[in-house]
């Protein structure tokens, strides 16, 4: 194939996968709110999706936590203002990598599965399956497990913001010799509300699209177990680019409210 | 077959192309209330894929499909739930529900279609399972059940809500010759007892001798030969050769 002709073949099967994922958000915003929902499956994929993540988002924040404190704690001593590391942690994590770290990574873990799973019920017909019992694939598959992320996300966020802070506190108390009681003050001077709620509120856009690009490409999987490995590796791919496109113009549009 | 029994399933002019795979070509078919026709022919002759447009699961490029008094070919997605809980499909690979057990996935239409108390579904799916030879497996896995096992899993899931119409998809495939022998007798246990009307797609001629009351032989997209398998061993070309093939002969219509 001449190159002219990749690049056509490329471009045409993102902006078809594009259109697949708007697709099934229109089909799962026409369900999401009216019943039934299978609310055991739901809880089932909370457990999997959230309770199961808490180790990863936990280990992930913590070292985040460490590592922004001793590279700001660098970068502030040059104008002699360390003592403000509070603050620049602080608004750092709940604001910004609190939030996209855990997506990236919760949302690579979770998005994975959730690929994996409905791809395997893909090629094996058991979707086909669910169809032919008269019951909607959308509704028992897909709703539960974007409610389940909606619920879980924010939480694992929460986690990594308190879990991340704290990594700034051992690094502030153990390395800088600043007291814990004058770091988590600093903290909390310059936090408000808007930027715990910014952050959250960034995780509820997060969680829709790793669900949503997650359940696309694990329903649309084809082709045994090959096809199945395919579509959970551009899970993880697009997950993270989808994350970090989204983060840019969330954030724009939070400064600017 | 033509008696005066009304036509339950009727396809027509059937076209169906994935790229440039030409699968089905016009193929036409009538089936009568009650009456069991197998669908013959080679692999990748398209079987299944004309079984999948009678349940709706896929959508014909031209043609039609009724079923029970329904055109499929052109009814929404969620009109199509009510008609499926009236025709069964029974999966080549079973195509049970890995994260339930045995029991969970003969109970699944009942939940999804019946408000029943759970004894009554428990109840329900014991009956069913002893109808296929499985009493008390309930709390199986499908990854812990062997082939034959997980067909007949299917099939009790499959008659949970007493269908009119049953579209079996290689039932024997993938299976020891005794084993598909012990199938084909419960299909035809099923199939009497039921009185549902059966299309059951097949390459295996021992299913053929065992359940139908007519043949139609698939090759290129469309139907070569419809009518009894002793007379579709006397045709020429694909019909014959596929049949004689499988031992079966002109005029006895039995395998030597």
């Amino acid at each position: 194939m001449s190159l002219f002709g990749r690049l056509y073949d490329l471009t045409w099967r993102r902006v078809t996968h594009l259109g697949g994922v708007a697709l099934l958000a229109r089909s799962v915003a026409a369900r999401l709110v009216t019943p039934p929902l299978d609310m055991r499956e739901a809880v089932r994929q909370m457990e999997a999706m959230g309770v199961r993540s808490t180790n990863l988002a936990a280990v992930i924040a913590l070292f985040t936590g460490m590592v922004l404190a001793l590279q700001t704690a660098y970068a502030l001593e040059v104008f002699g203002a360390k003592l403000y590391i509070g603050e620049v942690v602080g608004i750092s994590l709940v604001r910004e990598l609190g939030p996209v770290l855990t997506a990236l990574m919760v949302g690579g873990r979770v998005g994975a599965g959730i690929t994996a799973e409905l791809g395997s019920m893909a090629v094996s017909e058991q979707v086909d399956a669910m169809r032919s019992l008269g019951a909607d694939p959308i509704r028992k598959l897909v709703v539960p497990r974007v409610w389940a992320l909606l619920a879980v996300l924010p939480l694992l966020v929460v986690l990594a913001d308190v879990t991340g802070v704290f990594g700034g506190l051992v690094i502030s108390t153990w390395e800088l010799g600043l007291s814990p009681a004058f770091y988590t003050s600093h903290v909390l001077r310059l936090m408000k509300y808007g930027d715990v709620f910014s952050g959250l509120a960034k995780s509820l856009f997060f969680a829709i699209a790793i669900a949503l690009i997650a359940s696309y490409n694990g329903l649309s999987a084809r082709g045994g177990a090959d096809g199945v490995g395919r579509a959970t590796t551009d899970t993880v791919v697009a997950v993270a680019i989808s994350v970090l496109v989204l983060d840019f113009f969330l954030t724009k549009l939070f400064l600017a409210l | 077959m033509s008696d005066g029994r009304p036509v339950v399933v009727a396809v027509r002019d059937l076209h169906k192309s994935f790229g440039a795979n030409r699968v089905l070509t016009g193929v036409t078919l009538e089936v009568r209330r009650g009456e069991t026709i197998v669908v013959l022919g080679g692999s990748g002759s398209g079987k299944s894929v004309l079984l999948k447009h009678i349940n709706g699961l896929l959508r014909p490029d031209s043609g039609t499909v009724e079923v029970l008094g329904c055109r499929v070919s052109e009814m929404p997605e969620l009109d199509l739930v009510a008609l499926r809980r009236r025709v069964s499909y029974i999966f080549q690979n079973a195509a049970l529900f890995d994260s339930l057990s045995v029991g969970e996935n003969v109970a699944f239409p009942l939940r999804e279609h019946l408000a029943l108390p759970d004894d009554e579904i428990e109840a329900r799916v014991a009956t069913l399972l002893g109808r296929v030879g499985l009493t008390g497996t309930e709390d199986l896995a499908p990854a812990e059940l062997s082939g034959g096992m997980r067909k007949r899993v299917a099939l009790a899931r499959g008659l949970a809500l007493d269908p009119e119409v049953i579209l079996y998809d290689e039932p024997t495939a993938g299976l020891d010759p005794l084993t598909g022998l012990a199938i084909t007798a419960l299909l035809r246990e099923v199939t009497r007892g039921t009185g549902a009307t059966s299309l059951v797609v097949t390459h295996d001629l021992a299913v053929a001798e065992g359940l139908a009351d007519r043949v139609a032989f698939l090759t290129g997209g469309r139907f070569a030969f419809t009518g009894p398998l002793a007379l579709a061993a006397e045709q020429e070309g694909a019909v014959g050769e596929f049949v004689r093939a499988g031992g079966v002969h002109a005029r006895e219509g039995s395998r030597t």
